[in-house]
């Protein structure tokens, strides 16, 4: 055992070198830096708007139209002008996101019954997110007109109705069920909220796969760049020590390299995130529902993750030892990056059971998709599917494992790559 | 004498190319035992298969009456090899390499720190050993990699090119470590294009070319054998 902490120590050490951390540190402040410009736009565009008024009609109606919009969250700026044009240039001079133009009559034609045009200007100033969120109030602003208008009418002429009952006299009520169990809530906000809670775990498998076997790919590379590994392949250590140490000493620097992208990502994330809004009952529903990881499922969907990535480190440690140098060595990362993003892909645009057969095939041949398959799964109480992808994944690494025990217990450690090249070579021949 | 190294009936192939075609010999302990050849005779795949890096196709190895094929991590263990294009972590300053190597050989801590001390006085790189391997030049880091093969005085060292690329001094601080160390109980079995290199170091020496042990002997009984003045003459002789 002392010899393979000495091996590990050296290897975890190898990994850690001044780039990784620059490049960790510059990458955990720019997500930072990013999140926090995100964060200002979205409170400026969650802010109260300023919208100017041209109030040519001065009415009644208008001055509740006006106060209307106040309780709406926008910051009215009445204009005193009777010019259209130089109405424009005051609201321009104000900062104001919009304005609106009451024309005369108005109230009384509304009244009688015949609609009329209240215009709306709006102003591009930019295109962040706060200015092009200026467009959609346009929307929410006839919105408001039109129901203060209705409610106006109906309370006049029809006293002692509720306006609210007389718009919509039929109304519903929605109940999710998740097997056995029943809530009352909207389906699309219980899925939008389960989406949100479970977007990290795509994205951190992901960076975990692909930095942990960047880092064994890479670790097998250097010793070849570096004419290390024919020395190191002669020292009295068991071979599968070596492969071992290599995995263990990447899947430590890959989980912590993804901890800290993880990290500075969900600041980023909070940017977008933070403000919005959720229905409070949400977290009930979901509650009834029992749609929340418990500590079991949690530690089931743990251990499918874990063998998701020492698949992905035996496989990277096979394809190193194809490697000649470090530069090749990033291509040939490319087959785990790419198995990786067809489940990635899948899970943020598609659900797995409304797939052809072909496809739910090709997941599940492919080992990093059973944990994607899981969060869902545990959360819906499916635990069958989860366990045999457990088994599968296990399964895989041994035979990878093997794979790669085998590969160092041979020549084919130092002339697989040797072989490969004779290979294709004969093939251009022929 | 014992033996500590037997080699027969070698043979090796990279698919239909015949890299060792039946060599066989034997060294016996404390020698210094040299293969000789040009590019490509077969010496440098004689060395990666004694030190447990090849397997062989055909014929039989013993280190130290450990067989090749059955039990390689005990030959580990009784050997240590220098390739001829070896290299160390970059990273790594040169004392951290010499207590990580000899870590594999040492049995405990107090081992280890005698290991390094004579990997240290072997190396002679003064302050430098505490510097980044990085920074080092080719005839450092060769003389690092040799205190590495020879600190923990194993059985037999392989030693492929030992001075390949080094400059006249170096070299010869090199040979006289060999041979410093051969007088502590330490086998050599190396390889060189450099004749007088051979005869400088070699008790007996194996004339290969193509695959095949030409000849072998004392780099004397050969001088004689073939009427030569020096080992380079021997070698011309016995290829035509």
């Amino acid at each position: 055992m002392r010899k393979f902490w000495n091996l590990l120590k050296k290897e975890t050490k190898e990994l850690i070198n001044a780039q990784l951390i620059i490049s960790l540190i510059f990458t955990f402040f720019l997500f930072y830096l990013m999140g926090t410009l995100a964060q200002g736009e979205m409170a400026k565009a969650a802010a109260p708007q300023e919208i100017a008024v041209l109030d040519l009609d001065s009415s009644e109606l208008s001055r509740g139209i006006m106060n209307g919009l106040s309780s709406a969250n926008f910051k009215v700026i009445a204009l005193t002008t009777e010019d259209r044009q130089s109405a424009i240039e005051q609201a321009r001079e104000s900062g104001a996101s919009l304005l609106l133009v009451i024309p005369r009559g108005f109230g009384k034609s509304v009244l009688e019954l015949n609609s009329m045009s209240i215009d709306t200007y709006y102003f591009i100033r930019g295109f962040s997110m706060s200015a092009t969120s200026a467009s959609g109030m346009v929307k929410a602003v006839i919105a408001t007109v039109n129901n203060y208008i209705s409610d106006t009418y109906i309370k006049e002429r029809l006293p002692g109705v509720n306006p609210e009952e007389l718009k919509n006299p039929v109304k519903n009520k929605d109940y999710v069920i998740v097997k056995d169990r029943i809530a009352e809530g909207s389906p699309a906000e219980v899925s939008s909220f389960i989406l949100s809670q479970s977007t990290f775990l795509p994205i951190i498998l992901m960076l975990i796969i692909v930095y942990s076997s960047q880092m064994v790919i890479s670790a097998v590379a250097m010793e070849k760049e570096n004419k290390t590994l024919e020395t190191l392949l002669t020292v009295p250590i068991n071979r599968n020590y070596i492969v071992v140490a290599k995995m263990l000493s990447s899947g430590i620097v890959g989980l912590v390299t993804a901890g800290i992208y993880m990290v500075g990502f969900r600041f980023y994330m909070s940017g977008f995130m933070g403000n919005v809004p959720t229905s409070g009952q949400i977290d009930t529903v979901v509650q009834k529902l029992g749609l929340a990881f418990t500590p079991q499922g949690y530690l089931v969907l743990g251990v499918s993750l874990f063998l998701a990535i020492l698949c992905g480190l035996a496989m990277a440690i096979i394809l190193g030892v194809l490697a000649k140098d470090l530069k090749s060595a990033q291509g040939l990362l490319m087959p785990i990056i790419f198995l990786a993003l067809i489940p990635y892909f899948i899970s943020l645009f598609s659900d797995f059971n409304s797939l052809s057969w072909p496809v739910k095939v090709l997941l599940w041949i492919i080992p990093f998709s059973h944990p994607f398959l899981a969060s869902q799964n545990i959360l819906l109480g499916n635990y069958l599917p989860v366990f045999y992808g457990i088994i599968y994944m296990f399964v895989i690494f041994a035979i990878l494992v093997f794979l790669a025990a085998r590969i160092f217990s041979s020549d084919q450690v130092l002339t697989m790559k040797l072989q490969l090249s004779r290979r294709s070579l004969k093939g251009i021949k022929q | 004498m014992d033996a500590v190294l037997k080699v027969e009936g070698l043979k090796k192939n990279y698919g239909n190319l015949q890299a060792l075609k039946g060599i066989s010999f034997q060294i016996q302990k404390g020698e210094i035992f040299a293969l000789i050849g040009p590019n490509g005779a077969g010496k440098s795949t004689a060395l990666r298969i004694i030190a447990t890096l090849l397997s062989p196709t055909e014929g039989k190895v013993e280190v130290l009456g450990h067989d090749l094929r059955k039990e390689p991590e005990k030959i580990r263990e009784k050997i240590s090899y220098l390739p001829e294009e070896a290299g160390a972590y970059r990273n790594q300053r040169g004392v951290e390499y010499l207590r990580f190597m000899a870590n594999f050989y040492a049995t405990e801590p107090e081992e280890t720190k005698e290991f390094v001390k004579r990997g240290a006085q072997i190396a002679d790189l003064g302050e430098r050993l505490y510097d980044k391997i990085g920074t080092y030049s080719k005839g450092m880091v060769r003389k690092l990699l040799l205190a590495r093969a020879l600190m923990g005085q194993p059985h037999l060292a392989i030693l492929d090119e030992p001075t390949s690329g080094l400059d006249v001094i170096n070299s010869l601080e090199i040979r006289q470590t060999i041979r410093e160390y051969v007088k502590q109980g330490t086998t050599v079995l190396l390889s060189s294009h450099n004749m007088l290199e051979i005869e400088f170091l070699s008790d007996r020496v194996a004339l290969i070319d193509n695959g095949v042990i030409l000849d072998s002997g004392t780099p004397k009984e050969l001088k004689e054998k073939y009427g030569a003045n020096n080992l380079e003459e021997v070698f011309r002789r016995a290829v035509i």
